[in-house]
């Protein structure tokens, strides 16, 4: 997966290349706006991650080539203006998704990786799984070692959430997003309670674990071997 | 031309004096002038009537003669008197004095001028079989009259001038005076600054057409105040707000710098950090949240709501939380209106996290609705000090600042982004506290038909 940056300002691009190439992603990092836009319209990527304040050409000017040039690349805007406006001018001229700084590391990858996965057709399985963890579906069953567990409503929304993303380190407002539909930053901490719960009926009575949590970061449903 | 307000003032009173005195002194001239002519009148008829009876009717100058003496005598009692006897063929056959106008073409009481003297004249028949009779004319000298109206109309235009300079300018010095709290006024709004926005106009000392003003002026000035104060509140809590976590990292990354650390310590550091970090992206979010909503930016959405789905969604989701925490939550009634489902969940979500925060374990919070759009959050809990209560929607306030540094603390902002949220929605967000009972009361337009 091949990702492009334009972004002027220094740091903050070089952090973000060194991010997202630790993620698994290659990229590429233009800082002004006439070299984003040939960078674009010429290369080969599978996401463009715009500033929209740029010198030479703006972030807008930018997608609105590469939507003339044909391209439904998709693409992920960053922008420390938050105005209404903005965002609605943004998505008209066909952004996929806005994020206005500050915006935290794994909040971007988490959006990333769901823009790049929308492009793929979604997966018609049934059954999820991980490691001796499954989780059917249909029939709203959820079994660690084959032993049935009993979760409510939410807890199964909240594990099927981190099946299908597994691996994914997901933050707790993606969490909140997906499971509950709360839409807005909150620092309770309602989703390390129902994480608490979820971990308590599908890690404690087992050896490995699969439900880690990453300090400052969110949490993640894997294999560990250590 | 522009006047001032009191040189425009002194000229009107002026014009009115001048008017006034000016008509007074007509009406006085002609009163007097008519009173003349009623008193000459009187004099000549009541003469004429007399001689007339002494002379009987004469039909010649012969006739006259025997009575002439007589009548010299009479007439030289009252010198502004003469006498003139003509016959009926208009011969003068009589006149007691030379240098006497003609006679006057009617009858009755005439003003002659004649050789530089003005009279009066009154005629009579002495007898009164017809026309051809001899006449008998009275003349009264009127030269002193005339004078005295004269001088009487000079007197009335020298008192209309002088009346209207002399109340110009008195007019001018009361406009003076009276206006002294007008400047008054001016000189304190003109001390009135950014550093001096308590400074009031003295009502209670101004006339009461300028309190009225004064008061508006002071009610103005006390909202700028209080804009100001808050403003001036909130850039010293966002100065002191973001100090506090600004400072806590400059010390522990050098710390950590200090000298070589385990992998694990500097793990640890960087965890401290983030963590610090994010609680200030989190509050540096909120606040441009609420300085939106204060510059009006915040446009809600306006979609059909029901409201119990939205708190029961966002009563499902603290379940767990209030599970553990020992709170029991509790859902009554319904209400349905047009919003922002995202902002109205926000606002609802500070509520219940604020009240899930300050109720003891055991107690419960209700959340209650009512059709015409109000939603009323109770919590159980101490009652809350009553002079704090208006203050608890205030930015960065807590109610217990003993609470400031307390870990994963809230930044005090929630109800204020909470009221934020409602007054975009057109609004209101009220609180009380008592029988054991906190309650938030929004109140939000009902849906409107139609």
């Amino acid at each position: 997966m091949k990702l492009l940056i334009v972004e002027d300002q220094a740091k903050t691009g070089q952090y973000l290349c060194q991010g997202l190439r630790e993620a698994g992603f290659a990229t590429e990092l233009a800082s002004d706006g006439d070299s984003g836009q040939h960078l674009a319209l010429t290369g080969d990527y599978d996401l463009l991650l715009l500033d929209v304040m740029l010198p030479g050409r703006d972030g807008w000017q930018i997608l609105q080539s590469v939507r003339q040039a044909g391209l439904d690349t998709p693409v992920l805007f960053l922008t420390a203006r938050d105005a209404v406006q903005d965002r609605v001018h943004g998505l008209e001229l066909g952004a996929d998704d806005y994020l206005v700084k500050p915006f935290a590391f794994s909040e971007l990858l988490a959006r990333v990786r769901s823009l790049l996965r929308r492009g793929a057709s979604p997966s018609q399985d049934t059954c999820l799984s991980l490691a001796d963890l499954k989780l059917d579906l249909i029939r709203r069953r959820v079994e660690r070692a084959g032993q049935r567990l009993d979760l409510t409503a939410k807890e199964f929304a909240l594990l099927e959430l981190l099946l299908r993303r597994q691996g994914e380190v997901l933050p707790k407002s993606l969490i909140a997003s997906q499971v509950w539909d709360m839409n807005f930053d909150s620092d309770t901490n309602v989703i390390e309670v129902a994480i608490r719960r979820l971990r308590l009926k599908v890690d404690d009575a087992h050896p490995h674990k699969l439900i880690h949590t990453v300090r400052g970061m969110g949490y993640v449903l894997e294999v560990r071997h250590d | 031309m522009r006047l001032s307000l009191g040189t425009r003032l002194a000229l009107l009173f002026a014009a009115c004096t001048a008017a006034v005195s000016l008509g007074a002194g007509l009406l006085f001239s002609q009163a007097s002038a008519r009173h003349f002519i009623e008193l000459d009148q009187q004099l000549l008829s009541a003469r004429l009537t007399q001689m007339r009876s002494q002379l009987g009717p004469l039909s010649s100058a012969d006739q006259l003669t025997a009575h002439l003496p007589q009548l010299r005598s009479q007439l030289s009692h009252q010198s502004d008197l003469a006498l003139r006897i003509s016959g009926g063929d208009g011969q003068t056959w009589f006149a007691s004095r030379s240098g006497l106008p003609s006679e006057p073409a009617a009858t009755g009481l005439a003003t002659l001028h004649a050789n530089g003297t003005d009279f009066r004249s009154l005629g009579i028949a002495l007898r009164s079989d017809g026309p051809g009779a001899a006449r008998m004319t009275l003349f009264l000298d009127i030269t002193h009259h005339q004078h005295f109206l004269q001088r009487m109309q000079q007197l009335i235009w020298s008192t209309v001038g002088l009346s209207a300079l002399a109340t110009a300018l008195l007019g001018a010095w009361a406009v003076r005076r009276g206006l002294r709290p007008l400047r008054q006024m001016g000189k304190v709004a003109a001390s009135v600054s950014a550093r001096s926005l308590t400074t009031r106009l003295p009502v209670g000392q101004l006339p009461d057409e300028l309190a009225e003003l004064a008061a508006a002026v002071n009610a103005m000035l006390q909202r700028l105040d209080d804009a100001f104060q808050r403003l001036s509140a909130f850039s010293a809590d966002i100065a002191h707000e973001l100090r506090t976590p600004l400072s806590n990292l400059l010390t522990h990354t050098q710390v950590t710098l200090t000298r070589p650390r385990s992998l694990e310590q500097y793990r640890e550091a960087l965890h401290g950090n983030l963590e610090e970090l994010q609680r200030m992206a989190q509050m540096v979010n909120d606040m441009l949240f609420l300085a939106k909503a204060d510059h009006g930016l915040l446009v809600p959405g306006q979609q059909p709501l029901q409201l119990e789905d939205e708190v029961d969604a966002l009563l499902e989701y603290y379940a767990a939380l209030a599970e553990e925490a020992d709170i029991r939550l509790q859902r009554d009634g319904t209400a349905a209106l047009n919003g922002d489902r995202h902002m109205l969940r926000r606002a609802l979500s500070n509520l219940l996290d604020n009240a899930l925060r300050f109720t003891p374990a055991g107690g419960e919070i209700r959340v209650t609705l009512q059709p015409g759009a109000r939603l009323c959050v109770a919590n159980t809990g101490p009652a809350i000090d009553p002079d704090a209560l208006p203050r608890l929607f205030d930015r960065f306030y807590r109610a217990d600042p003993a609470r400031r540094d307390g870990g994963r603390e809230h930044a005090g902002l929630g109800l204020a982004i909470t009221r934020s949220i409602v007054q975009a929605h057109g609004g209101q967000i009220g609180i009380d506290s008592q029988a054991g009972w906190t309650r938030v009361t929004l109140d939000l337009p009902a849906v409107q038909d139609g």
